[in-house]
């Protein structure tokens, strides 16, 4: 296996005197797709959340290139590179086109090159036809895509995916499924939450059990 | 009954042939309160923002504070400011006693609380995801806010209209610190009670109307406002 992009070391979390997570370590892998399963409550989502930076862990340090950091110091460096994707996507008001634009407006893209990318992606997951609608009204399994490809945009090192295909039909399953082989086939280091571990066959490189705030 | 009567028909003459002095009444009334609604938004919004999304002590205290401002009279804010404006007060000397800013000061104090409240709690029933969507997708801190409030607009658009109503139908910051002088500081709330002592009361159902009239396009708009927010979710 090819060396770590982030390897995060001794993740704590304790909550109202509950350890959530005990001494977590994991290693997010370039062109990998890391599954972690485990029953609800188990602490999946707010590991998801630490690595993402959208939660603060009671310890935890971060690995990349060759030195470790703690989280506190390393972690707004880092957040830029890595994408949480909720189990529910929230998608903003507006229109497909202007969710998919959303996080471009904070890189240094001019109009024109802005526009192009949203092009780009919204045909890269067959969302042309959608772009004008408005990203609320659409069906779960579209607006599930249309997060990915808001995600996919801005080329993120690491994708973090809460349950990404819970409450999903199977076409819509398996257009996700391919559009997440491809992000992977891409070098896009991706995690996976789901506690039925059946349903991201071909996807999955490694898999890890969360139970009792450990990782096995 | 004829009095009455007469006097609602010498009202309604007033306002629809556009007396001057009533329109003038009626222009300045708006005129101070949308400065102190435009004023008092930004900053109430953001200090909502951060009471829900903050993280330092005493969240709870400030906000019991901000609730608690909300039932004081609005005779106490006008007579607390009087005693900070008048010549001895410590902001004597800036000589805003009975003017038109001093009014607009005491309606950014009532208005203030009402906005932070209702912010706050537009604000706290806002989906957590949007904060943590606009965080991921690498927006800045003043972008995440903006998105945030964006996405609950029509819940504060009713936050800032319920505060609108509450200020411009005020009396007791007006008469007090307003001084209720014709042309610079009378508004509509002022004339009525002053029209009313002396007895005139055809100005006064004039100036009634139009406040119940602003009453009524405030609370149609907030209902559709509340409308589009229900959808909106």
């Amino acid at each position: 296996m090819s060396e770590p992009l982030l390897v995060f070391r001794g993740i704590e979390k304790t909550f109202a005197e509950t350890n959530i997570l005990r001494n977590v370590d994991i290693s997010l892998y370039p062109g990998k797709c890391i599954l972690l399963s485990g029953n609800n409550g188990s602490g999946k989502t707010t590991l998801l959340k630490i690595i993402a930076g959208l939660e603060t862990p009671s310890r935890a340090e971060i690995e990349f290139s060759g030195k470790s950091h703690s989280w506190k110091s390393a972690i707004r460096s880092i957040r830029r590179e890595i994408i949480y994707l909720h189990q529910q996507p929230y998608l903003l008001s507006g229109t497909v086109e202007s969710n998919v634009s959303y996080g471009l407006r904070f890189t240094h893209l001019n109009r024109k090159q802005l526009r192009e990318s949203v092009k780009e992606a919204l045909e890269w997951a067959g969302l042309a036809d959608v772009a004008k609608q408005q990203a609320k009204t659409l069906s779960g399994g579209v607006q599930q895509r249309v997060a990915f490809t808001r995600a996919w945009i801005l080329k993120p090192k690491v994708l973090l995916l809460d349950e990404p295909m819970a409450n999903m039909d199977i076409e819509s399953r398996e257009q996700a499924c391919d559009l997440l082989k491809r992000m992977k086939s891409e070098g896009m280091s991706i995690v996976i939450t789901s506690h039925d571990t059946n349903i991201i066959d071909g996807l999955i490189d490694i898999h890890f059990s969360l139970s009792d705030g450990k990782l096995d | 009954m004829e009095g009455m009567l007469f006097t609602t028909q010498k009202a309604l003459h007033l306002l629809v042939t556009g007396d001057p002095e009533l329109w003038s009444i009626v222009m300045l009334s708006f005129s101070v309160s949308l400065k102190a609604i435009i004023l008092t938004t930004p900053p109430a919004m953001l200090v909502a923002y951060s009471l829900v999304n903050g993280n330092f002590p005493g969240i709870r205290i400030i906000l019991a504070v901000f609730n608690s401002l909300l039932s004081v009279p609005t005779v106490v804010i006008g007579l607390f400011l009087y005693v900070m404006l008048t010549r001895q007060g410590p902001f004597g000397d800036l000589r805003l006693l009975f003017s038109q800013t001093a009014m607009v000061i005491g309606q950014i104090l009532l208005c203030f609380p009402i906005l932070v409240a209702l912010g706050y709690a537009t604000i706290n029933a806002a989906d957590r995801r949007v904060r943590e969507t606009a965080i991921t997708l690498g927006a800045p801190w003043w972008f995440t806010i903006l998105t945030v409030l964006y996405e609950v607009r029509f819940g504060l658009l009713a936050a800032v209209l319920t505060g609108f109503g509450r200020i411009i139908s005020e009396v007791g910051i007006s008469m007090m610190v307003g001084g209720n002088i014709l042309g610079y500081t009378r508004n509509i709330t002022t004339a009525i009670a002053l029209e009313t002592s002396k007895g005139e009361f055809a100005q006064g159902i004039a100036l009634g109307i139009v406040l119940l009239v602003l009453a009524f396009v405030l609370t149609t708009f907030l209902t559709y406002v509340q409308g589009k927010q229900e959808m909106s979710t």
